[in-house]
């Protein structure tokens, strides 16, 4: 047992689960309301867009790339999803959520043979597509929102599992948008632990040139990467309509940062060959805390920056020096998640 | 109105297509660029569509066309291009005041009529200014509706608002706050307006969380368009539509699910279609001749007479309420 607890604090997620666990108890010391069941399924759905759409980011970072295209793909995926509904108002949620993943999905293709066809930089290749696909978004749409969605949408928007007793006398329950994200993290982690295609992505990560010599097929491993991005952002669309009930094609810039900072912020290196969903879900729940948790702690809203910045720093301050220990310990190259 | 740093390829495309099919009036009498901050946001395709419409019926040519990303650099390039093209008026909504100055004097100096409109530009570089409301008089008419809402006028209210940064929203909040404190000794504002990124479904969780924080807070106020529709969504999630007033600037069209249920108590804006038009029809009313007389009235083709406030400011007018049907 010792052991073992020793070994966890030796993990690299051991950092960013102390610094939560840190938190959370002078949240729950400042704010009554925060430790509570409703809350944290509150802020759990407020965040499972970001949090989906880090889960199709990390294979591309373990992979050494980048995607800065998610930001124009999910607001793609959203007006088709939004056009979609407006035209076949008897469909289901279940196909809404297939077009959105096909919509993205196809965005990814193409950053993926842009990327193996024409050995074009993914941060060169993605940016473009951001700027195309975003460029195409607003000529279509004119930036104007798509409302008057179906009502089985909102229903399926407000959906809760189970029923429990809140403070302030209504329910609660697990949200669509939480199971979806459930999915999504179960999904990831068995393409990354289990399939070969998964361990293949580290081990492109690691060293591309090493990946080939050992016999992976390094471009069908990057475009299935790109692919995966896509279909991802394509559920995350479907995930945001379903919260806010309209489409806002605008309301999508920036996301790329977002997404991108939660999953190096769960331990993943932009440099490629490490990074974990389990590591990836703390990010997420660490940015999630610190959003909720500064305004029911009546942090006052310009010291909300501050702290926000704060946490990111030390959190990512941790996870270096834990790192820099062990590699000082460690003389084999480690290829494990 | 916050946009994306990096503009590219499509988007420069989209410029194009818009710059190459402005309303191509017959004959027309004259050539009128109106700039917005930006194009490709609801708010801004509303008002262009209102300045082409006035094109089209005033027999005047207009050439609707701004920057995809609220930049003023940007904007001061594609006016240069103007200048150089030759028109004959130039009506601006600029990003920043200060850095249009010199390409403004340069128009002036070719001869050109400068207008601003939504947004000032330095007071002396303008022949007019028109304006969509007085900042004050919008803030204290979303106040006056807050607590009529609210059926008291004691309690704690909150302020939820786009961005910490921006100009005229921080305008509109100042104005409430100074008005409430005045008016409404008895309205408690529990702390400093909540920033929410211009996003639905930041100010949704924002405004949860602020209920959560201070479950005594009986009214919202929301400044920048998606703020109000996302604190009403949360309303309706928590079930408090009895409890918690929602008041906020909204278009009129996205608004009507939350007025629905009472989850948003009233939405207002001023009309974005006659702004544009208005601009328009200044524009062109100072091009045949008209003059501005100080706090005088002015009779512009089209729409109407309107006060003029001050030496040159033109106003739209009163902002449009939005409540349930």
């Amino acid at each position: 047992m010792g052991e073992r607890i020793k070994n966890f604090t030796k993990r690299k997620e051991f950092g960013i689960i102390l610094i939560i666990l840190v938190l959370s108890a002078i949240l729950t010391v400042m704010s009554s309301a925060f430790l509570k069941l409703d809350n944290i399924l509150d802020f759990l759905r407020s965040n499972a867009v970001i949090g989906i759409m880090a889960l199709g980011m990390l294979p591309v970072l373990i992979s050494g790339g980048i995607d800065l295209s998610v930001s124009s793909t999910i607001a793609f995926a959203a007006v088709i999803i939004g056009k979609f509904m407006l035209a076949f108002p008897n469909s289901n949620p279940l196909i809404v959520i297939i077009v959105a993943m096909v919509a993205g999905g196809l965005v990814g293709l193409v950053n993926g043979l842009i990327i193996t066809r024409f050995k074009i930089p993914p941060i060169v290749a993605t940016l473009g597509m951001q700027t195309i696909m975003l460029g195409c978004v607003l000529l279509y749409t004119g930036g104007m929102w798509i409302s008057g969605l179906p009502g089985w949408w909102s229903r399926f928007g407000t959906f809760k599992l189970g029923s429990f007793p809140t403070d302030i006398g209504g329910t609660t329950g697990v949200s669509t948008q939480v199971i979806i994200f459930v999915f999504a993290c179960l999904i990831t982690s068995f393409i990354l632990k289990y399939t070969l295609i998964g361990r293949g992505i580290y081990a492109v990560g690691g060293s591309e040139s090493s990946a080939i010599r050992v016999g992976y097929n390094v471009n069908k491993i990057i475009v299935f990467i790109y692919v995966f991005s896509g279909l991802m952002t394509g559920l995350a669309a479907a995930t945001h309509v379903s919260i806010v009930g309209q489409v806002d094609p605008n309301t999508y810039t920036g996301y790329e940062l977002d997404v991108i900072s939660t999953v190096v912020l769960g331990g993943a290196s932009t440099l490629g060959g490490v990074g974990t969903v389990f590591g990836t879900i703390l990010g997420v729940v660490l940015m999630a805390i610190v959003k909720n948790g500064l305004i029911l702690a009546k942090v006052p809203t310009y010291w909300q920056k501050v702290a926000m910045g704060l946490v990111i720093l030390i959190a990512v301050s941790v996870d270096i020096i834990n790192r820099k220990r062990e590699q000082a310990k460690l003389v084999r190259v480690d290829v494990e998640e | 109105m916050k946009m994306k740093k990096l503009v590219g390829l499509g988007l420069a495309a989209m410029m194009a297509f818009t710059a190459v099919v402005p309303a191509m009036a017959e004959e027309a009498a004259y050539k009128i660029v109106v700039m917005p901050k930006l194009i490709g946001i609801p708010y801004f395709t509303a008002t262009g569509e209102g300045a082409e419409k006035a094109g089209e019926e005033l027999g005047v040519e207009v050439i609707y066309n701004g920057p995809t990303t609220a930049d003023a650099a940007e904007q001061v390039k594609m006016l240069e291009d103007y200048i150089t093209q030759g028109v004959d008026a130039i009506c601006v909504a600029p990003n920043d005041a200060a850095a249009l100055d010199p390409v403004l004097k340069k128009a002036h100096e070719a001869g050109i009529l400068v207008l601003d409109w939504d947004t000032e530009a330095t007071k002396d570089l303008v022949d007019a200014s028109v304006h969509q409301i007085s900042d004050q008089g919008l803030a204290e008419h979303l106040v006056d509706a807050m607590v009529e809402n609210m059926g008291t006028e004691e309690g704690d209210w909150a302020i939820i608002t786009g961005g910490l940064s921006a100009s005229n929203l921080n305008a509109w909040i100042g104005f409430a706050r100074d008005y409430a404190a005045e008016k409404y000794p008895g309205l408690n504002l529990v702390a400093d307006p909540y920033p929410t990124d211009e996003k639905q479904d930041v100010a949704l969780s924002t405004a949860k969380d602020i209920l959560k924080a201070y479950p005594d807070v009986k009214a919202l106020f929301c400044v920048s368009t998606p703020a109000p529709i996302g604190a009403a969504q949360a309303i309706r999630e928590m079930g408090l539509q009895d409890k918690v007033t929602v008041v906020g600037t909204a278009v009129k069209e996205d608004c009507q699910d939350v007025l629905s249920d009472g989850a948003l108590d009233l939405g207002c804006l001023w009309n974005c279609q006659d702004l544009g038009y208005l601009t328009v029809g200044v524009a062109k009313a100072l091009l045949d001749g008209a003059t501005l007389e100080a706090d005088g009235e002015i009779t512009i083709e089209g729409v109407g007479t309107y006060a003029i406030e001050g030496e040159k400011n033109i106003i739209l007018g009163p902002p449009e309420d939005y409540l349930a049907e």
